[in-house]
């Protein structure tokens, strides 16, 4: 070659570079688009959406439960129902509708007809009595059979002395008939979980390992490609699917190290959807604009950092000599500036808490604990009307935590704010097994915990923590009449009482401070300025079926 | 040749055996915090009689040597066990990531052996040059800066500013690999990963060629009136290379084993970021397998490079029988 044309060469290439520069710049352009003006439908239709998430543990739906696996999970799946992204209502989803009996023991689900598997098949009632059966076999290993411990048959089926759910009858191929072992009235959001959608049994039967990367569902996106392990997930929409036709071509899971790569490629403009690293919130709201609402993103309100599902709280060993007291559980809760740790540790991502259940659950009541504030004055008059004035006589109590995950600089607030009404106390921490043995075997005084929604219910946070018995009452609260109650309103159908009943509950519990709630978790995720109408509920879940993508 | 192979392979044996032996010990009771049955139940309620079970499926009722033996004789029939986050073996997940660290580590293999020996040769053979100056200068700062920020710091300039200042139109992928081969996924990981060495290799070329410049039979050649670039790449090289064939043959058996930082940085689903992943979820069977498989590597590796050096340099030899 000579040393001419060589050069030739270069040149072009170096043109042509530049024209596919120039052009690849072009179609980038934004177009402009008058603000407040509803773009026509077509113009909303197409795009992918890139949604970071961290590899999943499973995405086959028998063990889904961290949010990463959900996420991917409820994009390719549909239960029997599904919940409004923004009020945790139910909504139909397989299931157009349902109905129980008077008690709430029995309930029937009429399918929708002619709703499809991603393989082309209908799905029937048959492949929900399976794909539950399926959670529930020992043999298969599923983590989150307790969900189906309501179901009669459940039992059996974990002792092995049954292969099927006695209480799950398929009626005909549109109705599925559920008989429970005890009246629940709100099984019709335990049906909505994720993991309890329909599986086709003979894609799983054929190679149970590659369903397990490869999932066939019957949601609105299906898997364009075996799961990417490490790497990538893509769903695309499923055209035969029987609801609404969701705006996006599909989602891109990212699979990415850690939220700080992440939130690289958010600002390269390559994810759409990422959490805000620690220490950058503030500057991101200024930036990106915060949603009004807390969970409803758009170009300019960027930020979401609504309430969560769940919340941290203080245990009290209630049956301790000197906290068994509810005036003594009163006095601390209301000693604690939770606004202050807030503020100090937590950069404003947690909010103070004034009851046991968050925001965003039908039900959820303002400062429903009524200690739940902070009240110096107060404080110290509950501790005097226990007989403990200026703390003058109280022990020195233990405040336990599990160390290595921050709980130590929490609670070291608490220590203060507790010393400050006269309370002297000591910090313990201990490792996260010997912990919970530890709260197990009642040999504690004050502790730490945080309670996540399974399902956006009131009961779902009253009744494991305040039922006498049930394990994770861990603060070994018992009143009789609040047993009475959480089982009576199980049993109540009528949805205004039944949560009437738990607001009562809340109340009674909250009167006694039988636990010291402290915050409510907050989001913090923001979006990319292509992202339109995006829901990302308090559950933590994003909504890709509504969400659309500015070109 | 061959005796001292074999003896290079039987000493391979105890080393082996030794590491696997410090990881085991760790899984002694009350070593390490965290207990494992807990680990596998999840959010499963635990009854006595499912940690029962557990502990006869894994063994764990069992003294910690009879562990350690089924855990050998797991290796030995190429199982290493079952991950406790993952629904999957640990020798499905390596087998998985292997050839992707094994891309990464060999492509900056290559940069090392561009950019490394062209730097030292430059700087060696121009000394005190104003390109001297600069692989002197530049190879100082690169083996002190840590790899993770300079990894951060080429994501923020290649990915995100260049990108911002171009529109849109120009940039580099700063986290995952693409689909192979993209060889555009590479550029930032492989160039991080070899930045380090890139500058040892410069640096021992430069010294290794200085020296070998100094010696009396390149004055010899010089006084001969043999051209310069003969006398440099036909007889000074040749010698100094020796040193710095070595060096980057041990660093490619720990790349091979997985560079942590920089896969962690970019994303690469690599050995390296899945061991640390395990690490930090306490998936024990995913770490002491990516281990042993690291340390294997390492091994075959060194014993490779033995092996080409005993064959290189006709000046050593081993076993000392064999004058």
């Amino acid at each position: 070659m000579s040393e001419r044309f060589r050069k030739g060469l270069a040149l072009v290439l170096a043109l042509a570079l530049a024209a596919t520069m120039l052009a690849a710049g072009g179609c980038t352009t934004k177009t402009d688009e008058e603000p407040g003006e509803e773009p026509a439908v077509d113009e909303k239709v197409g795009g992918t959406f890139n949604f970071y998430i961290s590899e999943p543990a499973f995405i086959d739906p028998i063990n889904l439960q961290e949010s990463e696996g959900t996420q991917v999970g409820q994009s390719v799946f549909d239960s029997l129902v599904t919940f409004d992204p923004l009020t945790s209502e139910v909504k139909p989803a397989a299931a157009e509708s349902w109905e129980s009996n008077d008690d709430a023991t029995v309930w029937t689900f009429y399918l929708v007809q002619g709703a499809k598997f991603h393989n082309g098949r209908e799905v029937t009632a048959q492949d929900f009595k399976y794909a539950w059966e399926r959670i529930c076999t020992p043999a298969n290993k599923s983590e989150i059979a307790y969900h189906l411990g309501v179901v009669k048959g459940y039992d059996e089926m974990q002792a092995e002395t049954a292969t099927e759910l006695e209480g799950v009858k398929v009626v005909d191929d549109y109705t599925l008939e559920v008989t429970l072992n005890y009246a629940f009235a709100d099984f019709e959001y335990v049906v909505g979980h994720p993991a309890l959608a329909p599986v086709p049994a003979e894609a799983v039967d054929a190679d149970p390992a590659a369903f397990a990367d490869m999932p066939i569902g019957n949601g609105p996106f299906k898997m364009a490609e075996p799961w990417a392990h490490d790497q990538y997930i893509k769903v695309v929409k499923f055209d035969d699917y029987y609801g609404e036709e969701p705006y996006i071509d599909g989602v891109d899971f990212k699979i990415l190290s850690d939220q700080d790569a992440a939130f690289l490629e958010f600002q390269a403009g390559n994810v759409d959807f990422v959490p805000i690293p620690s220490g950058q919130i503030q500057a991101t709201v200024d930036e990106y604009g915060e949603s009004p609402d807390g969970y409803t993103v758009n170009p300019g309100e960027q930020v979401s950092l609504g309430e969560e599902l769940a919340i941290y709280y203080l245990l009290v060993n209630n049956e301790d000599e000197t906290l068994k007291d509810p005036a003594v559980r009163n006095a601390m809760s209301l000693a604690i500036d939770r606004q202050d740790i807030c503020d100090k540790v937590f950069e404003g991502t947690r909010v103070p808490a004034t009851g046991i259940v968050p925001p965003g659950i039908v039900g959820h009541t303002p400062d429903a604990f009524k200690s739940s504030k902070y009240d110096v004055e107060a404080a110290k008059a509950a501790l005097a009307e226990a007989g403990y004035p200026d703390g003058a006589g109280f022990p020195k109590i233990s405040l336990e935590y599990n160390s290595g995950s921050g709980h130590e600089d929490i609670l070291q607030l608490v220590q203060e704010d507790l010393k400050a009404i006269g309370i002297e106390s000591e910090l313990v921490g201990s490792e996260w097994a010997q912990y919970l043995d530890k709260l197990g075997a009642k040999d504690y005084q004050v502790g730490r915990l945080g309670w996540i929604a399974d399902y956006p219910i009131m009961d779902n946070f009253l009744y494991p923590l305040f039922k006498t018995g049930s394990t994770d009452n861990y603060a070994f609260y018992s009143n009789a009449d609040v047993d009475a109650k959480l089982d009576e309103a199980r049993m109540i159908v009528d949805d205004d009482e039944r949560v009437a009943q738990y607001q009562e509950i809340e109340k009674i519990v909250g009167d006694a401070s039988a636990v010291i709630p402290m915050f409510y978790y907050r989001h913090t995720r923001v979006a990319s300025d292509r992202v339109n109408e995006g829901i990302y509920s308090p559950n933590g879940l994003f909504t890709f079926e509504s969400v659309w993508l500015t070109k | 040749m061959l005796k001292y192979v074999f003896r290079r392979i039987l000493q391979m044996i105890p080393v082996f055996l030794g590491v696997t032996l410090i990881l085991f010990a760790l899984r002694i009771p009350g070593l390490l915090p965290g207990d494992p049955v807990q680990l596998i139940v999840g959010e499963r309620e635990l009854t006595p009689a499912l940690r029962a079970q557990i502990e006869e499926e894994h063994h764990l009722n069992e003294s910690v040597p009879v562990q350690y033996g089924y855990y050998i004789s797991g290796i030995l029939q190429g199982d290493l066990g079952r991950s406790l986050q993952k629904n999957r073996t640990v020798t499905d997940i390596l087998l998985d990531k292997f050839p992707n660290t094994a891309r990464l580590a060999v492509s900056a293999i290559l940069v090392e052996i561009i950019i490394g020996l062209l730097a030292g040769i430059i700087s060696a053979v121009k000394q005190y040059s104003f390109w001297d100056v600069v692989v002197t200068l530049s190879t100082s700062i690169l083996v002190s800066v840590p790899v993770f920020w300079l990894g951060m710091l080429l994501q923020m300039f290649f990915g995100i500013k260049i990108k911002q200042w171009t529109g849109g139109a120009f940039s580099l992928p700063m986290s995952g690999m693409g689909s192979p081969p993209d060889l555009v996924h590479l550029i930032l990981p492989s160039i991080t990963l070899a930045s380090v060495s890139t500058a040892y290799v410069a640096r021992i070329m430069r010294s290794q060629m200085l020296e070998a410049m100094g010696q009396d039979y390149i004055r010899t050649a010089m006084a001969k009136g043999l051209s310069e670039r003969v006398v440099v790449f036909k007889h000074a090289l040749k010698n100094a290379l020796i040193p710095v064939v070595t060096f980057i043959g041990i660093d490619l058996g720990a790349l091979m084993g997985g560079a942590i930082l920089t896969e962690s940085v970019f994303s690469w689903p690599g050995v390296g970021r899945e061991i640390y992943l395990a690490v930090m979820q306490r998936d024990w069977p995913v770490v002491m397998g990516g281990v042993v498989v690291v340390v294997l590597i390492v091994m075959f590796v060194n014993l490779l490079v033995d092996i080409s050096y005993a064959v290189l340099d006709p000046r050593i030899r081993y076993g000392g029988t064999t004058e």
